[in-house]
């Protein structure tokens, strides 16, 4: 607690200075130029977006950028890989929180050296980034370092064909004897009757079946049932909002046994058993290609896919809104990402990648992001999304597809609907326990009971192995 | 005679069976290569497109050019089959040519470290060339490929001498020649076939290596079938791109493998069988 | 010191690159084995004595593991032989064409294991895969086909037997071909028919060469693990987790490299075993030079 504290009074200092720094070409924007440097990520849209548009930061600075991305699992084992040959082949990182900056945050630079050196340009506010972005993205179990600037923010969402809930509204509502609309009085109960009377009625809709999950054995599924164990009222641990936002070097034993979360896997296997059945062999990608073929009316989603849906022959007839509550609330998992910068790099390289981190989170970026037609961006600056041109994109046809998402995205994010994982060194080891677990009890090997007593357990020798080779380091 | 035709029959259709077995999956890759991005994905899939070369034009230039990897895949793949070959023949020669007690144990020991499995090597060799400052290095992928490649070599070129009566040889060497000389002038020649077979076969080991490539190389040492896997992302997989590096990657594998065909089984039964 | 003879000076620099190559790493795995080794800012080796192996003895997951790594290689191996037996025999028969059938037939031999993968992947997706499409349309298949843990299974199967059936072919086909065309031929004049032939005179006579043709592939099939790592990676429920991807996923995802190193022992132990097994064949056969 002493160390976000600490971290709040540092981050209203600055919040002057960073102001008044425009990365106008000046000499210490240019002080690199020359360099070679190389940005590892995870291949998503600003990413993409900002591969397709290097110049503005080659002209600025000099310095030449080569980026390598890479699917989620793949990026996290070569980053882990370069940070334990000791090299820092790849100086800038998507620093996925849990998966990267949990377990590997010795390895990366405390950003604070980079923002308060004066030969150095500086971030523009830090306290313009969403709060809980910039804690959950940026710091670790509250150590007073700053290890990464929130970089995207993707969140799921509910997303819902909004052209047939319209057409057939009137008569589901009469079958269901509910409103079916995404409200914020909707409840995962809701939805599993939803998705049954579009299952039911496939012949009228033209939609086989009425949801799909992302329940491959892959992080996806963890993700995926995340919010339904918070919305059922469970947790991974003792203080979840704190294990999840600031992160834990202890946090604890695990809570998964609890008869809220058998209850969200039950919930969780029922509603799998009637969604789309590829369901199963999807991760987020394979569930988002499914619904924009038209296999379902509702997917819980990343809130990104937007730009690639808008994009489709579904634009404009799809609905966003925040995720359905079980009995305790709505959780909306989160799952943006920081920038970082290697610290096993060497010290020049170290300051040339700063720059590259401070100019892909700035708002002129940011914006530009959105824009593209690559990608699309997920800002986690406030203020971009107040800027009259990002707000007039919130109606479609938009410009910005993304923006399309963000009233539902903004709920998501509310201190009492985000779902913050929890932020633990051996969460690569008990992300692989839970979706594993929970794969076998979808393909029916084990029932929620099983399930999840086995993944209390292998989160328990996960942590104790974590512990073991800590202690040792 | 009836029946004679009616199996001739029998094996046309079932060579049919076979035949759309092997091919349909290499066609539809090399047809998806292209394919306009929409009809990649269109559901049901689709037989008839507008041919482009959007993936190829993309793969080479813009944001993700393939070019440097294939360059990485070539030194890699080429030095390492090189090295091999060379070494190869020489320890492959001295091998046939020589009785020694333990030979066996020596054949046994070479041939057991090109079976020993590719996850079991990647660990240690991880940390020794990490002490050594290999990875994320062209080098070090090529150090890497010797580890298969070399036992490789050595135990097929081995084959292939023991084939050569050695009578060759001595006869030169009483005419005066160096053991040196009869190897080079005598031997050597004499089994270019079996050479170019081992180097196809080395080359085609190392260029479709992942494992190794995804564990070992860095973002300057970076191989095509890396290229290949890094095309599946968050927001799709560009299967238009991802198909077209496939076709690049294994079009060139299938031109030197055929050239080599004759050879191929000795080669790929490390001599135990040899063809035609 | 006694000079080397001639052989031996050719031996010399293919063995020193060698033994540097296999006998540093093997002991160095040794020690990994025995060790608790950390690798983030530095390696650093912690003597951990036998908790490694215990471990691995008494980790049922590993145990599951090396069960799914037998049934896989035995329904790979398997169904790639009596495939490529079968293929051999028909390409024997063919009088015309017979060169460029077995062109095309070879082509999935020279692909990378992991374009393999891929393209299995892109073929069996359940929305536009062309696979998934044709099972799904003539009703002999409708579920996700990687998403369910049989299918998934069988699918990675036969990825592994589209790629390696050709070899299989082309050495029995070699075997084929030197059979002496008199036997046959005297056979056939008696009265033998097609099966009688196969089944007395043509398989026994090939016997040698279907077992080398099985061993090379067995060593192989222990080798490769890039087609479920690019498909499946070890899902769904574990189902296609071989004892590889096991390894792998200890190795480079949980970091615990020392127990990585016991499970990578272990592996190794077997496919010496299978070497063995091929070098004694061999010298059965007089091939071993």
């Amino acid at each position: 607690m002493a160390g976000a504290g600490g971290a709040s009074l540092w981050l209203g200092g600055c919040g002057s200075s960073g102001t008044k720094v425009k990365p106008v070409a000046g000499d210490e924007w240019k002080q690199f130029a020359g360099t070679s440097l190389n940005f590892i990520s995870e291949n998503t849209a600003p990413t993409s977006a900002i591969a397709a548009n290097l110049k503005p930061f080659t002209d600025l600075t000099g310095i030449d950028v080569k980026i390598t991305q890479l699917e989620l699992s793949a990026l996290v084992q070569k980053v882990a890989l370069d940070f334990a040959s000791g090299q820092g082949s790849y100086q800038i990182i998507y620093a996925d929180p849990y998966q990267i900056l949990a377990p590997y945050h010795k390895a990366l630079a405390d950003l604070n050296a980079f923002q308060n050196d004066d030969n150095l340009p500086h971030a523009e506010a830090l306290s313009d980034f969403i709060p809980t972005q910039l804690d959950a993205a940026g710091r670790f179990a509250g150590d007073g370092k700053l290890y990464a600037l929130p970089y995207d923010a993707p969140t799921m969402i509910w997303m819902y064909r909004k052209d047939l809930f319209d057409k057939f509204g009137a008569r589901m509502k009469q079958d269901l004897g509910f409103d079916p609309m995404p409200s914020d009085a909707s409840t995962w109960e809701d939805f599993y009757k939803t998705s049954q009377w579009f299952k039911a009625h496939a012949k009228d809709t033209g939609v086989p079946y009425g949801h799909g999950h992302m329940a491959k054995q892959h992080d996806s599924l963890m993700n995926d049932f995340s919010n339904l164990l918070w919305a059922y009222g469970g947790d991974y641990f003792n203080d979840g909002v704190k294990v999840g936002r600031l992160g834990s070097a202890d946090p604890g034993e695990p809570l998964l046994d609890r008869p809220e979360a058998l209850q969200a896997a039950d919930v969780y296997r029922r509603l799998v058993s009637i969604a789309h059945p590829s369901s199963l062999g999807w991760d987020w990608t394979g569930l988002a290609e499914g619904f924009t073929a038209g296999g379902m009316a509702m997917a819980p989603l990343w809130h990104e896919f937007a730009a690639t849906i808008e994009g489709s022959k579904l634009k404009g007839k799809v609905g966003y809104a925040r995720l359905p509550r079980g009995p305790k609330r709505s959780a909306n998992m989160y799952g943006g990402t920081g920038i970082g910068v290697n610290g096993v790099a060497s010290k020049r390289d170290q300051r040339a990648a700063w720059l590259f981190v401070v100019w892909s989170t700035q708002r002129a970026t940011q914006l530009s992001n959105l824009k593209s037609t690559v990608g699309g961006g997920t800002p986690t600056r406030a203020s971009v999304y107040k800027l009259p041109e990002v707000q007039k994109a919130k109606k479609p046809p938009s410009k910005m597809p993304n923006i399309l998402t963000t009233d539902a995205v903004f709920e998501a994010w509310r201190p009492e609907n985000i779902g913050l994982r929890p932020k633990i060194a051996a969460w690569n080891e008990c992300d692989t326990t839970i979706f594993t677990q929970l794969s076998k009890m979808l393909a029916g090997q084990q029932d929620p009971q099983a399930c999840m007593t086995n993944t209390k357990q292998g989160f328990e020798k996960a942590i104790e192995n974590a512990a073991k080779s800590l202690r040792k380091a | 005679m009836r029946s004679r035709s009616r199996g001739r029959i029998g094996v046309r259709a079932l060579i049919a069976v076979v035949l759309l077995w092997t091919v349909v999956p290499l066609a539809w890759m090399v047809l998806s290569s292209f394919k306009p991005a929409d009809k990649l994905t269109a559901s049901p899939p689709s037989l008839t497109f507008k041919p482009t070369l959007d993936h190829y034009s993309a793969l080479f230039g813009g944001a993700n050019d393939i070019g440097g990897y294939a360059v990485n895949s070539l030194i890699a793949a080429g030095a390492s089959t090189l090295i091999a070959v060379a070494l190869g023949c020489l320890a492959g020669y001295g091998l046939a040519r020589s009785h020694f007690r333990g030979k066996d144990h020596v054949s046994f020991w070479i041939i057991s470290t090109r079976m020993a499995p590719i996850a079991a090597v990647v660990l240690p060799l991880f940390v020794i060339f990490r002490t050594t400052g290999l990875l994320g290095s062209t080098l070090g992928l090529i150090v890497a490929y010797l580890t298969f490649n070399l036992p490789f070599a050595i135990w097929i070129m081995n084959a292939f001498f023991a084939d050569l009566p050695p009578a060759l040889e001595e006869a030169a060497m009483v005419d005066g020649a160096s053991p040196w000389v009869a190897f080079r002038r005598i031997a050597l020649p004499l089994v270019l076939p079996g050479i170019a077979t081992t180097a196809v076969l080395c080359l085609v080991f190392s260029w479709n290596d992942y494992a190794f490539a995804a564990t070992f190389s860095g973002p300057d040492s970076q191989t095509l079938p890396i290229a290949a896997s890094q095309l599946v992302t968050q927001t799709e997989i560009d299967w238009g791109q991802l198909t077209a590096i496939g076709t690049i990657v294994v079009a060139p594998m299938i031109v030197v493998g055929l050239v080599v065909r004759r050879w191929l089984v000795t080669g790929l039964t490390l001599g135990a069988v040899t063809g035609e | 010191m006694r000079r080397l003879t001639f052989p031996g000076r050719m031996m010399t620099p293919a063995l020193v690159v060698l033994a540097a190559l296999s006998l540093f790493p093997f002991v160095y795995i040794i020690v990994m084995s025995l060790s608790s080794v950390g690798l983030i800012g530095g390696i650093h080796f912690s003597w951990s004595g036998l908790d490694n192996w215990t471990r691995l003895f008494t980790d049922p997951s590993v145990g599951a593991s090396w069960i799914r790594s037998v049934v896989y290689f035995v329904a790979t191996v398997g169904l790639e032989l009596v495939l490529g037996i079968a293929i051999a025999l028909i390409v024997h028969e063919l009088v015309w064409g017979k060169n460029i059938a077995l062109s095309l037939i070879l082509m999935p031999m020279f692909m990378a294991p992991v374009i393999v993968g891929l393209l299995g992947r892109f073929l069996t997706d359940s929305t536009y895969g062309l696979y998934a499409w044709v099972l799904k349309s003539t009703g002999l298949y409708s579920g996700d086909i990687l998403g369910s843990t049989k299918a998934a299974f069988v699918a990675v199967t036969l990825m592994d037997v589209w790629q390696w059936t050709p070899l299989i072919t082309l050495i029995v086909l070699a075997g084929l071909a030197s059979l002496p065309g008199q036997v046959l031929e005297a056979a056939k004049v008696d009265g033998a028919s097609y099966w009688q032939r196969l089944r007395y005179i043509v398989l026994p006579m090939v016997a040698g060469v279907i077992i080398v043709a099985l061993l090379i592939r067995s060593m192989d099939a222990i080798r490769y693990f890039d087609i479920i790592q690019n498909t499946t990676n070890g899902g769904p429920a574990d189902a296609t987790k071989t004892i590889p991807i096991r390894l792998y996923e200890t190795g480079f995802r949980f970091f615990d490299l020392g127990y990585a190193a016991a499970i990578g022992l272990s592996m190794l132990a077997v496919s010496i075993l299978v070497a063995n097994l091929f070098l004694k064949t061999l010298q059965r056969r007089g091939l071993a030079r």
